[in-house]
């Protein structure tokens, strides 16, 4: 094993953590931990697009700089559960370094389908977010149903490449679209509710609440990216929802 | 708190959605599958906890401050069990958490924002931009205060929250 080797795959590792959605602490605990492993000290720059790892040993104070591209594999707690779990392997088990990468190339190569049973619950969480603010029945199935059309045209569009950015405002729109029928056609007696509802599903909570957890532990830049990655696609469906109420003519005020 | 004046049946109904909200949102998360019922025990007791905080005679009756005692409560549930399941203790917290995203304040401030833009008479004008700073500020209140709540046991149970998965 040599330091480029470790180095290299610790900027890979550190990449991955953070592509993720792991919060920074755990992004540096994990990464020294490893480090430490094999005997080394490491200082990590996390940035919003790259990471950076300056890697040491205690008889050589020379430091040896890697760098990688954030990995774009959105946010994963299975993935975040497996690398996690890579590095204790490592720390308690003192795996050779060859078997490290080994293990952390397979972790990496899984396949997380978002398939139909991810949209079912997916369209079922909205419809309870609809039941939680006070909506009816017939509410909470409009929302359903919308979430259903939405999700999947998520799915479907993320699937062919389609920049995050449209896609969001595209399903907010059609989401509201549909919604807003229940204040045309008065299929419910909480239209606004129903309106309201139909897009928060593609609230990006995680990263808000990454983003506030990296702030309280004064992770300032990652914080920033992270929070403005969340209302730029916030902004997406925002405009989204508001073309469709324009579009239908309908009361936004309740 | 009268206990006899609580709607029970609502309380129940919030639980049980809040719960299911956040198996939902954890499947998109792409959370393990062992920690689905750790998310919904976190979500349904932090919603309850809520619910109950916010009646009228319950005190303080602060939106902000019983989301933050609620999310407390969350981060305790997720970061004790977490260990058991050997699961990071955000990956069962963070969508325990979705269920309080104050997602209304946020369509209220936006709604408020389009009334400013459209409006051209000052009363109107003053009205939204109300609309806008009060339903903006709440939500960013009550986003800030449930992760500050969240993460106090994180960091407190450190040990616990950083070996889940050893």
């Amino acid at each position: 094993m040599t330091t480029t080797d470790l180095g290299r795959f610790l900027a890979d590792y550190t990449a991955w953590l953070w592509g993720c959605g792991a919060t920074c602490t755990r992004i540096e605990k994990n990464v020294r931990r490893i480090a430490a492993a094999y005997g080394y000290h490491i200082d990590i720059t996390v940035m919003p697009v790259h990471v950076t790892v300056a890697l040491y040993s205690p008889e050589n104070e020379n430091r040896e700089i890697f760098s990688n591209r954030t990995a774009p594999c959105g946010i994963n707690f299975d993935l975040n559960t497996r690398l996690s779990a890579l590095s204790w392997a490592v720390s308690d088990a003192r795996l050779p370094l060859e078997e490290a990468h080994e293990r952390f190339d397979h972790i990496i190569s899984r396949h997380y389908a978002d398939g139909a049973r991810i949209l079912l619950l997916a369209s079922l969480a909205n419809a309870c977010f609809c039941g939680l603010f006070k909506g009816d029945a017939m509410a909470m199935t409009i929302v359903l149903l919308a979430t259903m059309a939405g999700y999947f045209l998520k799915q479907r569009l993320l699937r062919h490449k389609v920049d995050v950015r449209i896609t969001f405002f595209v399903c907010a729109f059609v989401s509201a679209a549909i919604c807003s029928g229940a204040m045309i056609f008065g299929w419910s007696d909480t239209p606004a509710i129903c309106v309201a509802t139909s897009v928060l599903y593609l609230i990006p909570g995680v990263p808000y609440l990454n983003a506030t957890s990296d702030l309280i532990d004064r992770h300032y830049l990652c914080a920033f990216s992270r929070f403005m990655d969340a209302v730029v696609l916030t902004a997406s469906l925002g405009a989204g929802l508001i073309l469709a109420i324009f579009m239908m003519k309908i009361d936004m005020t309740w | 708190m009268v206990i006899s004046a609580i709607d029970w049946g609502g309380f129940l109904q919030d639980a049980l959605f809040a719960a299911m909200a956040a198996i939902g949102f954890s499947s998109i998360s792409h959370t393990p599958r062992r920690a689905y019922f750790v998310c919904a025990l976190a979500a349904a007791l932090a919603h309850s906890l809520r619910f109950l905080l916010m009646q009228p005679e319950a005190l303080p009756d602060n939106i902000i401050l019983d989301s933050s005692v609620a999310a407390l409560l969350a981060g305790f549930v997720a970061v004790l069990f977490s260990p058991i399941i050997k699961v990071p203790a955000e990956a069962c917290l963070f969508p325990a958490l979705l269920p309080m995203i104050p997602g209304m304040y946020a369509y209220r401030a936006i709604v408020g924002l389009v009334g400013c833009m459209g409006a051209s008479a000052e009363p109107e004008v003053m009205h939204n931009l109300y609309l806008l700073s009060y339903n903006g500020l709440t939500c960013i209140g009550i986003v800030l205060g449930m992760v500050i709540g969240a993460n106090i046991p994180v960091f407190m149970l450190k040990r616990i929250s950083f070996q889940a998965t050893r």
